[in-house]
């Protein structure tokens, strides 16, 4: 069987559940696939299935509390034999992550993303002398036994994730699921890069500097924020938003 | 020279070419298809070194840089009708686009 599964901890400036239930209904509509939720908060919004989960909030962002650990306990949370890890501020307006159930192995992620109004923005580093980073935003994995030890191998980096930050020269201190899996899986590479775990196209961006206007349910038209003249329309395309108000706004109904 | 019409021909040339980025982003990614155990992406490229091939069996890198043998006029088939596919739905948003300019 194959689901989606959703992490979503609330903060005070974040709905995160309501987030949650809005990807929900486009999983099952777009993906067709049943949406288990993981969180810690009492909900009455609408999911396939519900799991609890403690919160770690030992980690910290802009001064404020950034709920993304933990994420390796999906592999034992997951009711489904073929799951989709999704940041619930993907916005899917397509089937075509489907598609990847055709070609991958047993664990399959992001390793190149672009920024829809900034294409010249270039792939990201661990750090300024390591290698690129995994984007853990969309992260396709099987039960195997493989991936078990994939999973197990995040939780070591997450544990040890000061030794990481000084190992790869990594700017910031700040715990990140894309750091991590991307350790995870060179290390269970042999410490080579195997192209067999990346999806093979970009994660698209729309960074906090642009702003989305919902136009129907799969058109949108995008703008930037220091120049709303320059703005483009876009159509049956995903993407990763990463202003959270103007996710809440633009599916607020 | 006008800095008006300079900076407002900037701004069209923008939009223009940020729409172009978009689409770009949006159909070389349904290119992709998986077929004969290999992983393929139905471009210009792999269209041609399939139609140049004269043996029915041909060894190929995929884009997981697995050497394939793969049946070269089935792969073909099945490329070229990607292709058709994804580069008509993206010629036909293009036109679009350049009839809005």
């Amino acid at each position: 069987m194959k689901g989606v599964l959703l992490f979503a901890f609330n903060t005070p400036d974040v709905d995160y559940v309501k987030m949650a239930s809005i990807t929900a209904k486009k999983v099952n509509s777009f993906l067709d696939l049943p949406c288990t939720l993981i969180t810690d908060c009492e909900t009455n919004l609408k999911f396939d299935n519900v799991l609890y989960l403690e919160r770690d909030a030992s980690n910290y962002k802009r001064q404020k509390v950034w709920n993304n650990k933990g994420r390796y306990n999906a592999y034992d949370l997951s009711p489904y034999d073929e799951t989709i890890i999704l940041d619930v501020d993907y916005v899917l307006n397509s089937n075509k992550l489907t598609q990847v159930f055709d070609f991958y192995d047993d664990f399959c992620v992001h390793n190149s993303s672009g920024y829809l109004m900034y294409p010249n923005i270039e792939q990201e580093k661990l750090g300024q002398h390591s290698f690129n980073t995994l984007w853990a935003t969309v992260l396709f994995f099987k039960k195997t036994e493989r991936v078990k030890l994939l999973f197990d191998c995040v939780k070591m980096v997450q544990e040890n994730y000061d030794h990481y930050v000084d190992l790869h020269g990594m700017w910031s201190d700040t715990f990140r699921n894309d750091h991590a899996f991307a350790i995870a899986n060179r290390i269970l590479n042999g410490h080579l890069e195997d192209k067999s775990n990346y999806i093979p196209w970009n994660l698209l961006h729309i960074g906090e500097k642009t702003y989305v206007e919902k136009l129907s349910e799969t058109n949108y038209k995008v703008i930037l924020k220091e120049d709303k003249s320059k703005y483009i329309l876009i159509k049956d395309i995903d993407f990763h938003m990463l202003n959270k108000d103007n996710f809440i706004e633009m599916f607020d109904e | 020279m006008n800095i008006e019409t300079l900076v407002k021909e900037t701004k069209v040339k923008f939009d223009h070419n940020l729409a172009k980025h978009y689409l770009k982003e949006k159909h070389t990614s349904k290119l992709i298809f998986a077929d004969q155990g290999g992983l393929w992406k139905a471009d210009q490229l792999l269209l041609s070194l399939l139609v140049s091939g004269a043996s029915k069996q041909f060894i190929l890198l995929d884009l997981n840089d697995n050497p394939i043998k793969v049946n070269r006029a089935e792969l073909f088939q099945k490329a070229l009708d990607v292709y058709y596919e994804v580069m008509e739905a993206w010629y036909q948003e293009y036109e679009e686009l350049r009839n809005k300019r």
